[in-house]
């Protein structure tokens, strides 16, 4: 078990350094984000008081659009010169190697998470405080299950020259289930003041071990060099 | 045409369980038979170069005894049948391929010390270190790979592959892309290894330097092995011959 | 086996059966008493969903087999799934939406049975989408097998989380023996059209697959 977390956190660290020296992903996709929540606050009539589902839904956007950059660009580090190659001639379990790939990309998606909500929060006076620990608690556990599949399609589609829309394209519908359901707890959270119910975290714990448990089994028959 | 395996090479001491043996070893990707009923046994301390032409399957060979991808029949490293996952055995392998493996976005020190930490290398900072200074990259070490030329990149990748010091060396065309100093070093290194009685396959085109560094040779024509041979029983006459036949 | 299903015989068979639901449907089957002859579109409805179900199924266990085999045909026999999966998701999501007309006076509502058919449609579409977009055959069939598994595993989480949304209209049906009887029967046709195009589809897939690999391997020797 040690080793295991000691192997996760060096494959992880790897990544981060490799972020921290070029520093591409996560200011590529900070910008993303404040982009998506300029243009969609825009469209739905700047000015106007913005409903806090509104609100919520436009951050979901802007998670999934910024998400799917982290999936593609920490998978492309792989891929180039084929160190992922090198990676599986080395001893280590292809699980591990799918949890650190998850842990980076959850990392990268807080970062993005960091900077674009309380912009959101800003530009469409959205009051966060009537369920803080609610709101974080959904978008959290929504992100893990997005990342869990983000991450699995990484290693097959970065292959492949169509990366940009392709990637989008498959992980946004297998992901609904999660923006649905964060959606309509959303409106009950914000919109009726109701409080997070066990029953709500229970449903969004249920779809993240799903897809957890699926990707986790399936990634090792993907990878190749 | 398949003579018997030269173990009259293997180095008396480290005579053991071989290095390599493959029993109608065949690897097939998308549904096509890219190597076909092989049959080879290397034993530890051999030098072998590995000829064919382009698509005879000399990388397929090599990837799949690194065990990177799946093989049907028998195989035996060190004694050991592949089977999936052995981190003991792959401990023991390095590859050299034809793409760098490294990170261009770290530097070869920190690239050979996170390869050697996954390996569970002692000291992986020490063992980068000396490396770097046998591939004459001492000073080169902190930038990023991505600054170095091809040759300096195809060294620190020989480094990469030798960081957790394998049993087993197996290098794909490694004179790629060196000049003359870099490819006269990594041929002494090579013959230096094996004098330790670490077991090195390594593929190439030219046929003069296979058979000047390899003390055997074998020849692959389509998937199927066709010469297995001491080098000292063949000329370059025999293996063009080979290789040129359809 | 898979020539009988592509054959004459059962083509003959499969559309007499379905002839004769539909004699059955307009000759026999009494009209229902509030919504009119529109709730006819019911039997056709409810075998399809059950069918579109299987179709689901099928893509996910060939996708399995691909992965752990990387044979071809399981690759074509799940593009052949998907693709009776997506024409089955259409006509239960537009029986469905023709129902919701006349029921509560609009093509669509955001009513939980509604999204989820469109969401299976959305899902079961885009594989096939995928698969027109990646070139090299072998990529091709890697992301849609891993797309086909995680699609089915999706399919209960759709429900799941489409249950969250606000239902302002129950749908339970009450069936006279009649209409129970004409529901029973159209699942023969429904299903035996369904076995026979996914028969269908999969021998064209995999004469196309064949052939593109005798065209490969020519160019190789050549």
């Amino acid at each position: 078990m040690m080793r295991a977390i000691r192997t996760i956190l060096l494959l992880a660290g790897k990544d981060l350094r490799i972020e921290a020296r070029s520093r591409q992903t996560l200011a590529l996709v900070i910008v993303l984000g404040l982009l998506i929540v300029v243009v969609l606050g825009l469209g739905l009539a700047a000015g106007q008081k913005t409903s806090p589902t509104a609100a919520t839904a436009i951050l979901w956007v802007a998670y999934l659009f910024g998400g799917v950059l982290c999936f593609e660009k920490t998978m492309g580090v792989e891929r180039q010169d084929a160190a992922l190659g090198a990676l599986l001639l080395a001893p280590v379990d292809r699980g591990l190697i799918y949890v650190a790939k998850l842990v980076t990309n959850l990392v990268l998606m807080l970062g993005l998470a960091a900077v674009v909500t309380p912009a959101a929060v800003v530009l469409f006076d959205f009051d966060l405080s009537a369920n803080p620990a609610g709101f974080f608690t959904v978008t959290l556990m929504g992100m893990v299950g997005f990342a869990a599949i983000g991450t699995l399609f990484s290693a097959v589609v970065s292959s492949t020259r169509l990366q940009g829309g392709l990637l989008a394209m498959v992980v946004f519908p297998l992901c609904l289930p999660l923006v649905v359901s964060s959606t309509q707890i959303m409106i009950r959270l914000f919109g009726e003041a109701r409080p997070l119910t066990a029953h709500d975290v229970g449903l969004l714990g249920a779809f993240d071990a799903v897809y957890l448990v699926s990707s986790w089994l399936t990634f090792e028959k993907i990878l190749e060099p | 045409m398949v003579s018997e395996p030269a173990l009259q090479d293997c180095p008396s001491q480290t005579c053991g369980a071989p290095a390599v043996r493959a029993a109608s070893l065949g690897v097939v990707l998308d549904e096509r038979p890219v190597l076909r009923e092989l049959n080879l046994e290397i034993a530890p301390g051999e030098l072998v170069a590995l000829l064919g032409a382009n698509g005879a399957g000399k990388s397929t060979l090599l990837r799949a005894l690194s065990m990177l991808i799946a093989h049907e029949g028998r195989l035996e490293l060190f004694g050991q049948e592949v089977t999936k996952d052995q981190p003991d055995l792959r401990r023991r392998i390095g590859l050299i391929a034809h793409q760098s493996m490294l990170y261009r976005d770290l530097s070869p020190r920190e690239n050979l010390v996170f390869f050697g930490r996954l390996y569970g290398v002692d000291n992986p900072a020490g063992r980068a270190d000396r490396l770097l200074g046998e591939i004459g990259l001492a000073d080169r070490g902190d930038d990023p790979v991505r600054t170095l030329s091809r040759g300096m990149t195809q060294r620190v990748s020989i480094a990469r592959a030798l960081m957790h010091e394998p049993d087993l060396l197996l290098a794909d065309e490694p004179f790629e892309g060196l000049d003359a100093p870099s490819t006269h070093s990594l041929q002494e290194w090579l013959a230096r290894l094996a004098g330790a009685g670490r077991t090195v396959l390594f593929s190439t085109h030219d046929v003069g330097q296979g058979l000047a560094l390899g003390r055997r040779m074998l020849v692959l024509r389509r998937g199927s092995l066709v010469v297995d041979q001491p080098t000292s029983a063949l000329d370059g006459e025999r293996i063009l011959q080979e290789l040129t036949t359809p | 086996m898979l020539d009988w299903i592509c054959g004459k015989t059962y083509w003959t068979v499969a559309l007499a059966a379905l002839a004769g639901a539909v004699a059955m449907l307009m000759a026999y089957t009494p009209v229902e008493a509030t919504m009119g002859p529109i709730q006819k579109v019911f039997y056709v409805h409810l075998p399809s969903a059950i069918n579109a179900f299987f179709a689901c199924l099928l893509v996910c266990v060939a996708s399995v087999g691909y992965l752990a085999q990387r044979k071809t045909a399981w690759d074509d026999l799940a593009t052949a799934g998907a693709k009776v999966a997506v024409v089955l998701c259409t006509v239960v999501l537009l029986s469905g939406m023709v129902w919701g007309r006349y029921a509560w006076g609009k093509w669509w509502t955001w009513s939980p049975r509604l999204t989820f058919s469109l969401l299976l449609w959305l899902l079961y579409a885009v594989y096939l989408i995928i698969r027109s977009s990646i070139e090299s055959p072998r990529q091709r069939a890697t992301v849609a097998a891993v797309y086909g598994i995680v699609a089915f595993l999706d399919v209960p989480l759709v429900w799941l989380s489409v249950r969250l949304m606000p239902d302002i209209h129950p749908t339970s049906v009450t069936l006279a023996p009649p209409m129970k009887l004409t529901l029973g029967v159209w699942f023969l046709p429904v299903t035996l059209i369904v076995i026979g195009s996914v028969g269908w589809l999969y021998r064209s897939g995999r004469r196309r697959t064949q052939r593109r690999r005798m065209l490969q391997s020519q160019g190789e020797a050549g």
